[in-house]
């Protein structure tokens, strides 16, 4: 177990609770922390200093900002790849290892590519691996072995992710000063406030300053907990903002391992590991802060290399000692401050150079670690620590996504919100909008807050005036914003040394210079060439060095030169959270727990979840055809018409008469679009004077719904029409066979199922098993003797097992949807959907009987008239191979020579015939009963079929089902 | 209906179970904070009316607002011209006369249906009922936006659902009615997005709202 030698005694300030001491490895062996450290600062309390290797060239990286964005801590935790170490809490168990270095950390093979570095140009990719092409698949693979990055997990990881929606008024982004300042405002002046903050407590740098910051921290974190209406989200970051201020917030991890199950049933009361919230703010406030910026010199990737907010964070959150002795470069009172924590901290500052004063370093000797620093006076420091402190880069990637354009200030170097652009819904507040003190920018943030809450209430008033002829009330009047100052700052970018400028892809200041003599001298074009600002700090150490390299190389001013795009995310979001829960409804019948319980195998419909079989669907069959099945038919689309215009609607959208359909009679229509497609088939049947019940299709039942409210609401106002789905407020089930009346009579007093009282395509309404108000179809899918019975859906299942109770002397069996598939082939009957396709006109489906030309008028009328003058259309007729022991797959092609005249749509193997049948789509002149026709298989075999003469290939005169 | 034929939710009931007005329910008590409950035994009828006709103004409840009537009945303005009407289980054919006599002494056009076994419905009861809402629901439940009483149509776990705000005894409430066939899909979604509330099942209970008229 490594000792923590580098702990400094307890702190004011300090984050760590050293009554909770932790354990974890860190390249397998132990190692020791605190609850409240990350993973950075355990490793560098007991002395770790190297931590990664770097992209390209493998250089030993250590910590630079000790944060969320430090690219030299990008570690593997678990199966967890790619985890932030600068941000991430340390806890019990973790294992942590360094990531893409072989064979270890230390000594690491692929650090070889330092000794080739001048033959990886900028471009070196684009340039040495584009030609020959044939060679890409053998580069591919080489390269994939020097990918950067940790190791996927092959199992999804076991963590509950989730998304969730909010509707503040007010978003605040940054929970520094500012952003805190702005939100308590917010809220005080009745808005509700959602404060989002990147660290794991709010404060920004007021946490790692001296006691006056600490003092002010405390009473702002008083002030929003003490304050209604604000929802505090720590840990979490506003990743995007979009149109209309949707926000994509990540809430990250709030607790780890897995989460509730769908039961709920465990797990109960865990919290998601992340979560993606959907926001829709009214305004959004940005108080994003200020992100210190690295200086570029030779050796400053070097480990032992610090930025001054990091030595700050580790020194006053951490209580870790960074080093023995130091140098630090400053040129503003935050390298002063961070030159003072060290040497209050013990550490030794052998040399403080403050660029002010015209000092200046030129580079950073050392081979794993800085050893020593060359000054610009000519000096050697021997130091273990290089501390800098030379700017800093506005964050205004959320300003950009609403359309800001940053601007750069040359007298205080730094880029600042061009708040002339922005729109009403988008404030600005602290360190993006100018510099001050403390007192002065909570001043600030505090105005902009209640001039957020403001504008959400005035955009509510507007809103809620609700006659718009009259003119919404005059807006209030703006809440007054002190303006913000600029301090001047030296313009600290460069030394006299080429050094790294993005630490994360490997893009040193000598490659961006190579880039611009290769003509890529504007910011968008260097970028994607040398892949500067495009790695995991997406800009924000980066981007503005990049910019000044640019412009100093190209002889322009950083303003000219211009910044990159900022686009979401603002910071990496995981699939996992992208994902969230994963919701796919699925529908049930009523008697899906019997279905279940009896071993049905699960056919997914649709949404629908139907059983298809029950583990022999050609015993089910032979069961319907020689004595009598029960199938669930739930689905089947049911749609309740009301009123005296049903008949004008029916007429309307099926291509048959309605007029005269009787009470207590069904019919069988098709309903075209008004291209003449097949849209969708079914019966319907008159209940009473004005009451009817129309089926569908089981895919087809809303958009039969759309397309009658649309010919109602759009076109027939007029129509006294109602209509109301209502499919599955029954449970329906089909009784078929030839034993299905005697069955029937069992379980129904109050209807005359004898064959004259009831005969086939009638209807009834009555009771079944007891139970009231069951609407009973005398209709044949299967082609047998059948009733459909609707039962109200709550009684569904009582229904169906007394009906099982009534045929069981009758060997009564179920059938699932593949035994249904078969009788209904066995018969003819056609699927819509599936005999037909999106070009399949009811002129094509061989069934001339049902479309009445002779009509006044119905949709899809004009198309149908004109196709029969101009038959040019596949026909539907039925097939059977010659060799009746093929069945020719679904789809299989019908060829003549070598033109594809049709395919089949539906084919099995027949248990009633003992061959295979089918139905198929055809050249009209292949139609005629009797013509053999080419059926392709897929395995080459071209097999002979012949047209039937009619679709029916059991029982086609309809003898069985009218019995 | 024959008193030997039990009804059943497209939700399997908690134990135990005892049956009421014809209906398999848990008699399971929950005191959590957060309480789902399945109402599917609650009688629910629907009227199609005109739009700003004279029912509209005989049944005094707005789009996308719900009100109380006699007898315990919660009037739904569900869509324009569509109330929903829920009231006490068993009583169904009763409510279907009420709202028969409502259009007819109108005058106009309408047309009455049960509903009743074609939705799934439940109740979700607790403070953090919105929280856990907004896990799969995009409309705002804020207080201001709606209120005890909003009714409104949204996405809910990708599935069409009613909602009703029906406050009990000052605890937020919310009547969620779906598609029966989709009812134990989404009882099983608001369970999982409410596990972090430490949410848990309770039986059916009639409220004083929904009074069963059979006793």
């Amino acid at each position: 177990m490594s000792t923590q030698r580098w702990r400094l005694p307890p702190r004011p300030g300090e984050v760590i609770d050293r009554s909770a001491p932790i354990r974890f490895t860190w390249r397998g062996r132990p190692y020791s922390g605190y609850a409240g450290d990350t993973i950075a600062s355990a490793l560098a309390a007991s002395g770790v200093r190297m931590f990664s290797r770097s992209l390209k060239y493998h250089r030993p990286r250590g910590l630079l900002t000790a944060s969320y964005h430090d690219p030299g801590v990008l570690v593997q935790v678990g199966p967890e790849p790619n985890v932030r170490g600068g941000h991430r809490l340390a806890e019990d168990g973790m294992d942590v290892r360094p990531q893409n270095v072989w064979p270890n950390l230390r000594f690491d093979v692929k650090a070889a590519n330092r000794l080739v570095g001048r033959f990886l140009s900028p471009g070196f990719y684009y340039k040495t691996f584009m030609r020959p092409r044939r060679l890409w698949p053998a580069y591919e693979h080489v390269l994939q072995r020097f990918a950067p990055g940790g190791s996927v997990p092959d199992a999804p990881p076991p963590a509950y992710y989730d998304k969730r929606y909010a509707h503040p008024d007010v978003v605040v982004a940054g929970g520094g000063p500012a952003g805190m300042a702005a939100a308590v405002a917010a809220a005080q002046a009745g808005a509700r406030v959602l404060l989002v903050e990147e660290e794991h407590a709010l404060g920004g740098h007021l946490r790692w300053g001296g006691d006056a910051d600490r003092g002010a921290l405390a009473n702002l974190v008083a002030a929003v907990g003490a304050t209604d209406g604000i929802e505090v989200l720590t840990d979490s970051v506003v990743t995007g903002r979009y149109d209309g201020n949707w926000l994509a917030i990540l809430e990250r991890s709030r607790r780890t391992g897995p989460g509730p199950t769908a039961t709920g049933d465990s797990g109960a009361g865990s919290l998601p590991a992340e979560r993606l919230i959907k926001a829709r703010a009214g305004t959004l406030v940005v108080a994003a802060g200020l992100i210190e910026r690295p200086y570029v010199f030779a050796g400053n990737d070097l480990p032992g290399v610090l930025l001054s907010t990091g030595a700050r964070r580790l020194l006053n959150l951490y209580a870790v000692r960074p080093g023995e002795r130091a140098v630090v470069l400053t040129a503003n009172a935050d390298g002063d401050a961070a030159a003072a924590d060290l040497a209050a901290a013990g550490v030794e500052v052998a040399r403080v150079l403050d660029a002010r004063r015209g000092h200046g370093l030129v580079r950073a000797r050392g081979r794993n670690r800085v050893q020593a620093v060359d000054c610009s006076d000519g000096r050697t420091v021997e130091c273990d620590l290089l501390v800098t402190a030379t700017g800093w880069t506005a964050p205004t990637s959320l300003l950009n996504m609403a359309g800001d354009r940053p601007v750069f200030d040359p007298r205080a170097n730094r880029f600042f919100a061009d708040l002339e652009r922005l729109g009403p819904d988008v404030l600005v507040a602290g360190g993006l909008a100018g510099d001050g003190t403390v007192a002065e920018l909570v001043e600030h943030a505090r105005a902009v807050g209640r001039e957020a809450a403001r504008r959400v209430a005035e955009a509510r008033r507007r809103r809620s005036t609700s006659d718009a002829t009259v003119p919404p009330p005059p807006d209030g009047a703006p809440e007054p914003v002190p303006a913000l100052g600029r301090d001047e700052h030296p313009p600290m970018f460069t030394a006299a040394t080429h050094g790294m400028v993005d630490f994360a892809e490997d893009v040193s200041s000598k490659d961006l210079v190579s880039a611009v003599a290769e003509g890529y001298d504007s910011a968008e074009l260097a970028k994607r060439y040398t892949t500067a600002t495009m790695g995991p700090t997406q800009g924000k150490l980066e981007l503005v060095n990049t910019v000044a390299v640019l412009a100093a190389a190209t002889d322009r001013s950083i303003a000219v030169t211009g910044t990159t795009t900022w686009r979401p995310p603002y910071a990496p979001v995981t699939l996992g959270a992208l994902a969230g829960r994963r919701f796919e409804p699925v529908r049930h019948s009523p008697l899906q727990p019997w279905h279940e319980a009896h071993g049905a195998r699960p056919l997914v419909a649709g949404t629908w979840i139907r059983p298809d079989h029950y583990g022999d669907p050609v015993s089910e069959v032979r069961t319907v055809r020689e004595r009598v099945g029960l199938i669930d038919v739930t689905p089947i689309g049911k749609l309740d018409l009301y009123g005296p215009d049903v008949p004008k609607l029916l007429n309307l959208v099926y291509t048959n008469k309605w007029s005269r359909l009787e009470i207590g009679r069904v019919r069988y229509g098709v309903m075209c679009a008004e291209d003449g497609v097949v849209l969708d088939d079914g019966v319907t049947g008159r209940l009473g004077e004005h009451r009817y019940l129309m089926s569908t299709t089981s895919s087809g039942a809303e958009t039969v719904e759309e397309w009658l409210q649309n010919w109602l609401q759009l076109e027939h106002t007029d129509w006294q029409v109602a209509v109301t789905p209502v499919t599955t407020a029954y449970a329906s089930m089909n009784l078929a066979g030839p034993h299905a009346r005697e069955v029937l009579r069992r379980v129904v007093d109050d209807v005359d199922l004898d064959p004259e009282a009831f005969p086939y395509l009638r209807v009834r309404t009555g009771s079944v098993a007891g139970v009231a108000g069951c609407v009973l179809w005398r209709i044949g899918f299967t082609g047998e003797l059948s009733y459909e019975l609707h039962v109200p859906a709550g009684f569904g299942l009582a229904v169906w097992e007394a009906l099982l109770a009534a045929g069981r002397d009758f060997g009564i069996g179920v059938f699932g949807v593949e035994a249904q598939r078969i009788l209904r082939l066995e018969k003819g009957h056609l699927i819509v959907g599936q005999d037909t396709d999106g070009l399949t006109t009811a002129a094509s489906l061989g069934m001339d009987w049902v479309v009445k030309l002779d009509k006044d008028d119905f949709a899809g009328k004009p198309e149908l008239a004109w196709r029969q003058q101009h038959d040019g259309q596949l026909r539907l007729v039925a097939l059977q191979p010659v060799d009746g022991s093929l069945t020719p797959p679904e789809a299989s092609q019908i060829l003549e020579g070598h033109s594809i005249v049709g395919r089949v749509t539906s084919s099995r193997w027949s248990p009633t015939l003992g061959r295979s049948i089918g139905l198929a789509l055809v050249a009209p002149h292949l139609a005629t009963p009797g013509t053999e026709v080419t059926v392709h298989l897929p395995d080459g075999r071209d097999v002979p079929a012949v047209v039937q003469p009619a679709h029916a290939h059991v029982d086609p005169e309809g003898v069985r089902l009218r019995e | 209906v024959s008193e030997s034929v039990v009804a059943r939710s497209p939700v399997v009931p908690a134990p135990p179970t005892t049956v009421v007005s014809g209906w398999e329910v848990s008699a399971r008590r929950s005191a959590a904070p957060l309480r789902l409950s399945d109402w599917t035994p609650l009688a629910k009828v629907l009227l199609h009316g005109p739009v700003r006709g004279e029912i509209e103004r005989r049944l005094a409840v707005p789009h996308r607002r719900s009100g109380r009537a006699g007898a315990g009945r919660l009037v739904v303005g569900a869509e324009p011209g569509t109330w929903l009407v829920l009231a006490a289980p068993g009583t169904a054919a009763a409510v279907a006369g009420w709202l028969g006599s409502v259009g007819a002494a109108a005058g106009e056009f309408h047309r009455v249906v049960d509903v009743t076994h074609g939705r799934a419905l439940f109740r979700l009861t607790g403070q953090d009922s919105a929280a856990m809402l907004a896990k799969v629901c995009a409309v705002d439940l804020a207080d201001e936006v709606t209120p005890n009483g909003a009714g409104f149509g949204s996405s809910m776990a990708r599935v069409t659902t009613g909602v009703v705000r029906d406050d009990v005894a000052d605890e937020p409430s919310y009547l969620l009615h779906c598609d029966r066939s989709y009812g134990r899909y989404l009882f099983e979604c608001l369970l999982d997005a409410g596990a972090e509330f430490a949410i848990d099942v309770d039986g059916f209970t009639v409220l004083d709202g929904f009074i069963v008229s059979d006793g």
